[in-house]
Parts: C-alpha cells; structure tokens; sequence
C-alpha cells in the first residue's frame, strides 16, 4: 500500500487521519449550518452523532445489526467455499474452464439484488435468501481470483516440483494452491466489502424488516427521525471499514511471504 | 589444438560408464528445429558442462533430458533405461533461484520439498545435511526473499542434495549472480562434487565456467544444434580461481572452445 515516498511515521498518519474525518464534518457541518445549502433532511453532523447515541442504547438496532452480520458472513461463507472451489478447478484443469467459461460469465452480469425476489419466492423469506443473495454477489471476485492465482503459479516452480518427482495432481497440491491462495484471499477481501453492501440493499428490498436495511427502511417510512436513519447507515459504513481492517491484517500476516513476490 | 580429442557422432553404445546417453536426439517445435541430432555421453561422477551459443536449444536439450519434455527424435537413457518422463534420482537447480524457490516456505521446508515423504527423523537430517553443505547452517528459517541471490541458489543447491540425486541437472545457475558470488558457487559445485561423487550436468553460456568447472565439455553449435566437439578438461583438481584460470592448458582449452563457438556461429546458414 505504500507508494512512491517514504512511508509516514504511525503517529502522523493517525493524527492526519482525525484530521481528515473531523474536518470534512466541520465543513459540512458550517456549510449547512451557515445556510450556504438549504435542503430539508440533509444531517448535521452532529445531529447524526447525536442520532448514534440515541442508537447505542437500542436494543432492537443491535438486533439488527447482529442480523446483517450473520447474513453477509453465511453469504460469504457459501460464496467462499463455492469461489474457491469452482475457480480452482477452473484454473486447474482447461476441460472445466471450458465447461464453466460461459456459464460464469453469463451469470457474473446478474444483477444478484434483482434475483433476490425470485429467491422468496422459491424458498421463502428468512436470513437465507438474503445470505443467496449477498453470496451470488460475492462469490465472482473470489471464483475469478482463484482461477487467475492457479493459472498464474510460476511455470518454474511448477517445473521444479516436477523434476522432483511430483504427478500434476501433486503439483496443484503442493504448488498451485499454496501460490494461488494469497489471490483467492485478495477475491474474499474484495467480496466481504461488497457483501456488506448488498446485505443491507437486499435488506431494503426482500428483507421485511430485518437486518439494518429493514431497521433504516421502518425509520424512513415514519420519517419522524432521519438522524437515526443516518447514524444506522454511518454505523453501516463503520462496520465495513472495520472488515476491511481485520481482513488486510488477516492478509499481511496469514500471506506475509507475498511481499517476497514483489522483489 | 591436438590434444582436445574430438569425439565423433553417433556416440557408441558399447559398455561405458555413461551415467547418462543422448542418442541422435531432436527437438523441433512445429517448423522450427531447435536441436538436431545431439549424440553424447555425460559419464557417471563426474561434472560435464554443456557450452553454447545462446538459442542454441541447451535449455531444449536439459529439459528432455529431465524428461519434462520429449524429443521428436532420439533418445535419452539414464543408468541404461530409457527417460521417459521424470526419471528417479534426478535433481534440476534452475538460474531463476527466485521463482524456482517456494516463497511461502522457509528455508527449512524449501528443502526439505523433495523428501516429504521420509520419516521425520532421517528428514530433519538431510535437511541440517544439505544446508550445512551450502554453508548456510543458522538461516534455516528466513524466507527464501529475504536471501541475497547467491543464498538463495545455496538453497536451491541444498534442496537438490536433500533429495541425494545420483544426477545434478544445472541449467546456467549462476548467471543471474555476480562474480565473486559465482566464484564461490562454482567452488562450492566442485567441493559437494567431489565430495559426494555425484553426476553433475551444467548447462552454461560462459566459456570460462565451462573450462573451470568441467571434466568434459560439450561444446555446441549454433542451431539448429549440433555438438561441434567434446572436450575432455585434464586440469588438475582441486581447482582454483587464480591458478587454474593462469594455466596455460586452462588458457589454450578456453582459446580453443571460444573459437569453436565463433568459427560456428560464422559459417551457421542463415
């Protein structure tokens, strides 16, 4: 993640990165506050903190936000283990890549929310056809990247396993799925952002009131207060900032040795 | 230049202590013939360095004779079999240490990789072996890309001598370090060498390499390939950088093999 300069020292880019947050809301906060932008429903900043407060306390929120949790990883687990094992064999072997080429691609250009309706009406409503849904969305950037990570093992090492003796089958054991797992990784990485954010979509639209999306749908509907609506969604927002730290740490330490690649 | 005995195709068949036999082989790739008709023999304990022009189908001619590759014409035979496909005993060091090392392996299990399947004791042992051979006893659990280049081909050397090859298949594994690093990795092949009496094969684009390192050379001529001559290298062992390389035998045989490779690379037909 660092480019070109030296990198900053841990210190400043914590002290930059308040800066950052804090000023663009006291920005937007003085821009409307000052009347320079006079729309109705537009949140003050403050008010929406303000709106988090009145949320933490909320029992039947954090019943929905431990709701989208559980539906986006469902999702993600089904799509993970699907992702991986599709794209493996995908990358592995021509027969199943030519056998899935079109299908994959046919598929990958579903719009996943739009199925979502066609899901209730085959299983019913519930956390599982939300989990389909944000695991239809999920499971391309995880399928296409393990794919590529196979294919792209270097053709060097693969002949060094061999020349010890190694049977393909050995080679994509011992070589193409340890190199390409950093890659079937960096698909999860990508897929648990979008997951989250087509938990919540489907939420809005197939979740009858569950989840987040249904928690910021019944809030909107009595409009009495947006600033909830936007501290839920702020609190959305958190929540997938926070995934993306925990899975780039997961990254740097689980696939340390890729920086080795970079050489 | 009487004494460098010239040996003429086909190489005969009778009982010699070939560890490894190339009969007439070929390799063409569609129109394009890479090498033609290459008959030598690389004999058992020894070091034979195949010498070349560059595109003159050495790499071609190490990979078939690792069996990763076959030939369109000709045949290979390892210990008086027939390769056909990888044959058992056989190790291949790569010049691209780099990407031929797993880099999300430690040193450690880098070499152990050929022996995963021995029991853990006599593995462990190989291991602490083949790394103490190469000289990098302590290193055993940095990652290959934290190595400089030349400790990295020492890795890949110790991974070749954990698997006890009876054939070590080298093709130009040193010509991605520097020189003093090279100087040290040649004197390291030549000690574990003659210390262990393994078939050494080395495949090489330098004319000085292939003298200093070689009991025979195998000289060959632009492609499509043919072995212009064999040479059999009577320097004295042990060998040394600066002794060796002022003796006039070492001088006259480098003259010698320099102006084969150019006297072929004139007359090859366009």
């Amino acid at each position: 993640m660092k480019l070109l300069h030296e990198p900053l020292s841990g210190r400043s880019q914590a002290v930059l990165g308040v800066v950052g947050v804090v000023g663009v809301a006291a920005v937007w906060e003085a821009v409307i506050r000052t009347g320079l932008l006079d729309v109705a429903g537009l949140p003050l900043p403050t008010g929406v903190l303000g709106g988090v407060a009145d949320l933490l306390p909320d029992g039947t929120f954090w019943d929905a936000v431990l709701f989208t949790l559980g539906e986006w990883m469902l999702g993600l687990a089904i799509a993970t283990g699907v992702g991986v094992l599709v794209g493996g064999l995908m990358g592995a072997f021509r027969s199943v890549f030519v056998a899935f080429e079109w299908p994959v691609e046919a598929f990958r250009v579903l719009p996943s929310v739009a199925v979502g309706p066609i899901l209730v009406l085959l299983i019913g409503q519930g956390m599982l056809p939300l989990a389909l849904t944000v695991a239809l969305s999920c499971v391309w950037p995880i399928l296409l990247n393990t794919m590529y990570g196979v294919r792209s093992t270097d053709t060097t090492a693969v002949m060094t396993a061999k020349t010890f003796g190694n049977s393909d089958l050995a080679v994509l054991r011992t070589v193409k799925i340890p190199s390409a797992l950093p890659f079937a990784f960096t698909g999860v990485r990508i897929a648990a952002s979008i997951g989250l954010l087509v938990a919540v979509s489907a939420e809005l639209l197939i979740g009858n009131g569950t989840g987040i999306g249904g928690y910021i749908l019944e809030n909107t509907a009595n409009a009495t207060n947006l600033d909830i609506v936007y501290a839920a969604t702020l609190v959305a927002g958190v929540l997938g900032v926070a995934v993306n730290l925990v899975m780039a740490k997961l990254d740097d330490v689980v696939f340390g040795w890729k920086k080795g690649l970079a050489q | 230049m009487t004494e460098a005995r010239v040996t003429e195709n086909p190489a005969p068949r009778a009982a010699t202590s070939a560890e490894l036999l190339l009969d007439g082989v070929s390799r063409s790739y569609g129109d394009n013939l890479a090498v033609r008709s290459i008959s030598a023999e690389v004999p058992a304990s020894k070091i034979s360095v195949i010498v070349g022009p560059s595109g003159c189908g050495k790499s071609t001619l190490l990979r078939i004779i690792s069996g990763l590759d076959e030939p369109t014409a000709g045949r290979v035979e390892f210990e008086g079999t027939p390769v056909n496909g990888v044959p058992e005993g056989l190790a291949m060091v790569f010049q691209d240490y780099s990407r031929s090392l797993f880099p999300w392996m430690r040193v450690d299990k880098n070499v152990a990789f050929p022996i995963k399947h021995l029991p853990a004791k006599e593995r462990a042992e190989r291991v602490r072996f083949a790394i103490e051979e190469v000289g990098l006893s302590g290193k055993e659990k940095l990652y290959p890309w934290q190595m400089s280049g030349g400790m990295q081909q020492r890795v890949a050397i110790a991974r070749a001598l954990a698997s006890h090859p009876k054939l070590l298949l080298m093709d130009e594994p040193y010509a991605s370090v520097d020189a003093q690093t090279r100087a040290d990795l040649e004197d390291l092949l030549m000690r574990i060498q003659a210390e262990l009496g393994i078939t050494v094969l080395v495949v090489t684009h330098d004319i000085d390499e292939s003298v200093y390192l070689a009991d025979r050379i195998i000289v060959l001529s632009a492609p499509p390939s043919v072995v212009a001559e064999v040479i059999e290298v009577d320097l004295p062992r042990p060998r040394d950088h600066i002794a060796t390389k002022t003796d006039p035998r070492f001088v006259e045989i480098r003259g010698h093999v320099t102006r084969l490779l150019r006297s072929k690379e004139q007359v090859a037909p366009v």
